[in-house]
């Protein structure tokens, strides 16, 4: 009977469940206590959870560059992808939201960023675009949604209406494309114009983070499929288009190591006070380890060259290794841009010395922050097995054909 | 008074109830009900012109003379008592600078009020804003606690209330007594150059800056006189006078913040 009932999915799911429940009594704790019992500081009041709001954010990227590619640039043949990565872009969409609630004082008052407009805002702007387009991934996940047998045999009519949602997906995925180019490089730029700060303050900010965004938001949907089919036999991947995607992918990543690299070397051409602090603290401080080998190395380097070079992207291992290094790499590109303008601090007077501080998360924040990703992971794991979100032999005629197989026939 | 009905002045709104009243009263109660809201309308009118000014009637200042600043954070110590501060946040820091020969140099930090201030232009909400009279305002009801307001600070002006203030206040009854509320848990708090004492001394027909009773606490406990305070609009008041017969700086002017704070360098005098 116990070992009926000890199957790797339902260990899966209990390991999973207990991760959420110790992040559920840390997060009620957060909501009871305050933010006084996080280690955030009026020197660094931006830590952990920004850091998992950003990676959620750019991780999700997938679903919008896909769905632009798919539907908008006319690569029909990668729709099975961008269905997976619409999933995921919701699931890491929300895991945001739950950040973000989280992290601010008032959680209570979230809406009044939707009623109180500072149009100058760009934290105002990033958060409309959040809010506009999970709604949009809301749609765009319908027809994934109406998958769920149950859902289907319950209400047939409803599947087969967010089943028809599917049409529109041209329409969803030009409004997607604009929203989160809006967002993705806006989020940048809410570090860019801070002008206190001079380590953020530049224009390349918004263009790092769109273009992070995407290799990496590209690259986790990939590695979710190829882990999930090598799990479960409910996932089913084209092996053809994961290469292609992943070459593409490779690509890409000399584009972003280009800018990347240019960047940061770039930071010391003005001299100005602060700035080549932050660069120093990022490649020779306590960064160092963080930058060279996890954002640079492993993050871009090795992942390029594994993409790049056949006889490894064909492996299917080495290929999962560098899209899980890629998304790691964007993670890390995030933590450290986030800290590195907190810590090094500025002074009030012209030509006093610029100090550091130093920021170590709390035991819950990073509770928290595991029962967030273990949310999405459980949240992504359910998809599979429900909803066959990883399935590349489900293509858009088949669907149609399976809608004509439910037991209420649509009328046309 | 809170800073929610601050915002929005009510007096037209306030009168219309009175007309209905009006209407079914005698021609002796009308004229005594009328005689009655021209004086109120009077009374709110006038303190209707402080807090709502016209923009640019009044242009608020600090000056601090860093010759006189002998560090003793009396300052800070009012500032606390009259604001209700938890004594774990400092709206107005004292800062030690250095020293010239052997005596030390402070810089007394209050909020810049800055005329292009980055916590104003960063707020998601605008829960920090512009009064017309150039303060930089909190409404404490709207903030949603980003704190991308003290990511934005280059003054380090701002503080968060990571926790609520519930015990009792130091600083009183000896440093002075509260004029607003306390703030709540998960809102950044700042200095607001006591923009309670400037509204209801204006109200009773007082000038900040010369009148105490008008004045922000810092500068009328300062025992040294290095700080002062008034109306740069006014060519007469002691601000732009100290401005235009001394040399003056601002904190991070290469910013283009344009505080509202100046500051008289401690050598001036030395100078002289």
């Amino acid at each position: 009977m116990l070992k009926k009932l000890l199957t790797p999915w339902s260990a899966w799911l209990t390991f999973l469940g207990i991760i959420m429940l110790g992040g559920l009594a840390a997060g009620i704790m957060v909501f009871w206590k305050g933010l006084s019992i996080t280690h955030l500081t009026d020197r660094v009041p931006w830590g952990l959870w920004i850091t998992i709001d950003l990676s959620s954010i750019a991780l999700g990227a997938g679903a919008f560059s896909l769905c632009a590619g798919v539907y908008l640039f006319g690569l029909k043949r990668y729709q099975p992808i961008a269905r997976t990565a619409t999933f995921v872009g919701l699931i890491c969409y929300t895991m945001a939201t739950l950040a973000l609630i989280l992290d601010i004082g008032r959680p209570e008052r979230f809406w009044h960023s939707l009623v109180y407009w500072n149009t100058h805002s760009l934290l105002w702007e990033v958060t409309m675009c959040v809010v506009l387009y999970l709604t949009v991934l809301v749609f765009e996940t319908m027809p994934i949604i109406a998958n769920l047998e149950w859902l289907r045999r319950r209400f047939p009519r409803l599947t087969s209406l967010m089943e028809h949602v599917h049409h529109y997906a041209p329409f969803l995925a030009i409004v997607g494309l604009g929203l989160s180019s809006l967002h993705q490089s806006s989020l940048g730029a809410t570090y860019g114009v801070i002008k206190a700060r001079p380590f953020w303050f530049k224009p390349e900010m918004s263009v790092l983070f769109m273009l992070s965004a995407i290799v990496g938001g590209i690259s986790l949907t990939l590695f979710v499929s190829m882990l999930s089919s090598r799990l479960t036999s409910k996932a089913r991947v084209n092996d053809v288009l994961v290469e292609r995607l992943a070459q593409f992918v490779g690509y890409l990543l000399i584009g972003y190591f280009y800018f990347r690299a240019w960047d940061a070397l770039a930071t010391t051409y003005t001299y100005d006070p602060g700035r080549t602090e932050g660069l120093h603290f990022l490649t020779k401080g306590p960064f160092a380890f963080n930058f060279w080998i996890v954002e640079m190395l492993l993050g871009v380097v090795v992942p390029m060259i594994l993409l790049l070079y056949r006889p490894t992207r064909i492996n299917r291992f080495w290929r999962m290794v560098a899209l899980l290094f890629v998304a790691v790499g964007v993670v890390a590109f995030r933590w450290d841009t986030n800290l590195t303008g907190q810590l090094v601090l500025m002074p009030i007077l012209a030509g006093q010395a610029i100090t550091y501080t130093s920021y170590q998360p709390s035991i819950v924040e990073i509770l928290t922050g595991a029962a967030i990703l273990a949310y999405g992971l459980g949240a992504f794991s359910l998809g599979v097995k429900y909803l066959r979100v990883v399935d590349h032999s489900l293509l858009e005629t088949k669907q149609e054909m399976i809608q004509v197989e439910t037991p209420e026939p649509v009328t046309a | 008074m809170t800073m929610s009905n601050k915002r929005t002045d009510t007096m037209p709104e306030g009168s219309r109830p009175m007309d209905k009243t009006i209407n079914r009263r005698d021609f002796l109660k009308l004229s005594a009900v009328s005689v009655a809201v021209a004086a109120g309308t009077r009374v709110v009118t006038s303190s209707k012109a402080s807090s709502a000014a016209p923009k640019g009637k009044h242009r608020w200042a600090m000056v601090i003379d860093q010759s006189k600043c002998v560090g003793c954070e009396y300052c800070t110590l009012a500032c606390q008592a009259h604001n209700d501060i938890n004594p774990d946040i400092q709206w107005n820091r004292v800062i030690e600078a250095g020293k010239i020969g052997n005596k030390p140099v402070f810089v007394p930090r209050p909020c810049m009020h800055c005329e292009k201030a980055p916590c104003v232009e960063v707020c998601p909400v605008k829960a920090s804003y512009y009064r017309d009279d150039g303060i930089v305002m909190m409404d404490y009801d709207r903030c949603i606690g980003c704190r991308y307001c003290q990511i934005a600070c280059p003054y380090d002006a701002r503080s968060f209330n990571w926790e609520a203030f519930t015990g009792e206040n130091p600083a009183v009854p000896e440093w002075g007594y509260p004029g607003i509320e306390r703030r709540p848990r998960g809102v950044p708090e700042k200095c607001s150059f006591c923009y309670q004492t400037i509204d209801r001394g204006l109200a009773l027909g007082l000038t900040p800056g010369v009148d105490r009773e008008a004045t922000p606490a810092c500068v009328n406990i300062c025992p040294t006189g290095a700080r002062m305070f008034g109306d740069l609009n006014d060519p007469e008041s002691n601000v732009s006078k100290a401005l235009r017969d001394n040399p003056s700086y601002r904190l991070r002017e290469d910013l283009g913040t344009e505080p509202r704070v100046y500051y008289l360098p401690a050598v001036h005098t030395e100078e002289a």
